[in-house]
């Protein structure tokens, strides 16, 4: 089976790459009909505009346009990904630094959205056909109403300002030194041993992995459940009742089993939108991630940072779809056999 | 035909969420239309002695001003009704664009299949390894700020939405008998289309356009969150949280209030969207029948 993993992932990659260039000439071209001017943005307002014309050369901005695209891949490959206009720093080392915070951040939304995602499947299956369950049924489309930032700052009203419970910004209390060893928190303040700060770092997660958690668990939760109820007509099922195997036992041992895999499916798609949906819940929280990052940049039309920051957010919703394929082919003996 | 579907479905609770979704959407929709009539003040009036107001029920309010007032006295009443201006035009406007693209992008690819079936399959893949706000961010970096560029952002990262879930209805119903017959009567492939399958994935179509509707809220009060949308002084949802989280502590309400206009409005798409579904989905309405 690891032959087959492996030999499924260099296939994935190999269909990721192209995938991967388009994306980053797509970035570039539409970044490069930009109104701004990011050689004058660069320069202090009195400069003249023999010095910005310096600047756009020095810039390679007075290029063609493939041929900037040709150096900035170039460049990119290896491993430099140009210097911030407004920081003054490395692209790199600011996507160093903040990557981990939203791959923490998303990770632990993902594990919550799994979680109550099917904990409410099989809740809304177990109701079904009765008025309660018609009833959670409405319950779960007024919930998908509700997106993911609505529910961050919903939390930061109700558990941070009204019934002051847990923190709502930033990653750590300032009152601790932020320990650096990988980048990611929950892993640093182990490896420093003080769980202390362990604690106070995920208690900082709390709300923010919650509301986006909350907001992706319902599509899961609204498969899950329609796909149980396809199984439930299926041959096997009709067998495991007529010999008296109990409701539970054919819902967890018979029917979910069959029943996880379009789950999966969905979910796989579900994490790639919830690693974008970090993006606005850490401006909320002002969590230091590369969402963050992105709406700064943006904001401060900071092309090499937006360039590669999108690239970040297309690299890693390419390597959750891999994962999850893995996943898939782990799960499903069907496709193992081959 | 549809006559006989609605005498059915009324008796239905299904139907209930049709309804109940037309009217939040119409209440919507009025509010956004007659805002002018509706509102009490002007939105971006601002009134520096009166600031923070709570609604008028509570204590401290102003019956003047119904919904209380925002942190440069300008009337949220008033901002929320032409708050619903925007979002709406958004919502028609990008959902439809969207929907252009969307929809005959599958058709073409679930009708000719081949070449361009691949091609436009590849475009699907290429735009669904994006976080779809970090392309819509993208894009408005490079059409700049104001509400056509939220509009035509929406239409360019959207579009996938219709065409991945419509290609494959149309996969399936170019493969029905009535379709293979309609070519071999000469009609011609535009004809066949046209005639034969639009109608077939036409109920797909509307719920998923009622379902894009809400998505646009949410995206056009995404980008005015982070100011991308409307100018500063203009009132979008959007814009009012953003204002909101700054006197937090001082005045919920201000938050609570352009929130719910956005679930309100989002919820309403989407009981419409999935009522819709529920009652013109021939496979569920088989499944129901057995």
């Amino acid at each position: 089976m690891i032959v087959q993993l492996l030999g499924l992932f260099a296939r994935r990659l190999l269909v990721a790459i192209p995938i991967l260039l388009v994306v980053s000439a797509l970035v570039f071209v539409v970044l490069r009909v930009l109104p701004v001017d990011p050689a004058a943005m660069s320069m202090p307002p009195n400069a003249t505009k023999a010095e910005i014309e310096m600047k756009r050369q020095e810039m390679g901005l007075d290029r063609p346009l493939p041929e900037q695209y040709a150096i900035w891949l170039g460049q990119t490959l290896k491993g430099d990904l140009g210097t911030s206009i407004h920081f003054r720093r490395a692209v790199s080392s600011l996507i160093a630094e903040t990557l981990p915070a939203t791959i923490e951040l998303a990770a632990l939304a993902m594990l919550i959205a799994a979680v109550l995602g099917f904990a409410g499947g099989l809740l809304l299956f177990h109701l079904r056909g009765t008025l309660r369950g018609e009833a959670a049924d409405l319950g779960s489309t007024v919930l998908m109403s509700a997106p993911d930032f609505l529910w961050g700052l919903m939390f930061i009203l109700a558990f941070g300002v009204v019934w002051p419970l847990l923190p709502f910004t930033g990653r750590l209390a300032s009152s601790f030194a932020r320990p650096v060893h990988t980048g990611f928190l929950i892993l640093d303040t182990l490896i420093e041993g003080r769980p202390d700060m362990f604690l106070d770092a995920l208690k900082h997660m709390v709300l923010p992995a919650t509301a986006l958690g909350l907001a992706f668990s319902v599509p899961i939760m609204r498969v899950l459940r329609s796909s149980l109820y396809e199984i439930d007509h299926a041959d096997y099922i009709r067998q495991a009742r007529l010999r008296g195997v109990s409701e539970g036992r054919i819902l967890l041992r018979h029917a979910l089993k069959n029943a996880i895999l379009p789950t999966l499916t969905l979910m796989g798609v579900q994490f790639g939108f919830l690693f974008g949906g970090t993006l606005l819940i850490e401006v909320i929280y002002s969590y230091p991630g590369l969402g963050n990052l992105m709406v700064d940049a943006v904001r401060n039309a900071d092309l090499p940072i937006i360039q590669a920051v999108a690239l970040a957010y297309a690299a890693v919703v390419l390597l959750i779809n891999m994962i999850v394929d893995g996943l898939y082919l782990v799960l499903n003996p069907r496709l193992r056999t081959a | 035909m549809g006559k006989r579907f609605l005498k059915k479905e009324l008796a239905f609770l299904r139907s209930g969420r049709v309804i109940v979704g037309v009217a939040l959407v119409g209440i919507v929709v009025s509010c956004a239309l007659f805002a002018p009539f509706l509102a009490p003040h002007d939105p971006e009036e601002q009134n520096l002695i009166t600031t923070l107001l709570p609604p008028a029920w509570s204590a401290g309010g102003d019956p003047a001003y119904l919904l209380g007032t925002d942190s440069l006295g300008r009337d949220v009443l008033s901002r929320l009704l032409y708050g619903a201006r925007v979002a709406m035009t958004v919502a028609v406007a990008a959902s439809f664009g969207a929907m252009l693209i969307g929809s005959t992008l599958a058709h073409l690819a679930g009708y000719f299949g081949g070449k361009v079936d691949w091609l436009i399959g590849r475009a699907v893949d290429v735009w669904m390894s994006f976080p779809p706000v970090v392309l819509s961010l993208v894009l408005m970096t490079g059409l700049g700020a104001g509400i056509s560029s939220v509009i035509l952002a929406i239409v360019l990262v959207d579009w996938t939405r219709f065409c991945r879930v419509l290609r494959a209805e149309v996969l399936v119903t170019r493969r029905q008998d009535y379709v293979a017959a309609a070519r071999l009567v000469g009609f011609s492939h535009w004809r066949t289309l046209t005639r034969e399958i639009l109608p077939a994935t036409m109920p797909l179509l509307i719920t998923l356009l009622s379902i894009e509707m809400g998505i646009a809220v949410i995206v056009e009060a995404i980008l005015s969150f982070v100011g991308m949308s409307v100018g500063a002084n203009q009132s979008a949802w959007g814009q009012m949280i953003a204002d909101a989280r700054q006197t937090l502590y001082e005045s919920g309400w201000n938050l609570v209030l352009p929130m719910l206009a956005i679930f309100v409005t989002v919820l309403g798409f989407n009981l419409l969207g999935d009522g819709l579904r529920r009652t013109l989905d021939p496979r569920l309405l088989q499944a129901r029948e057995l």
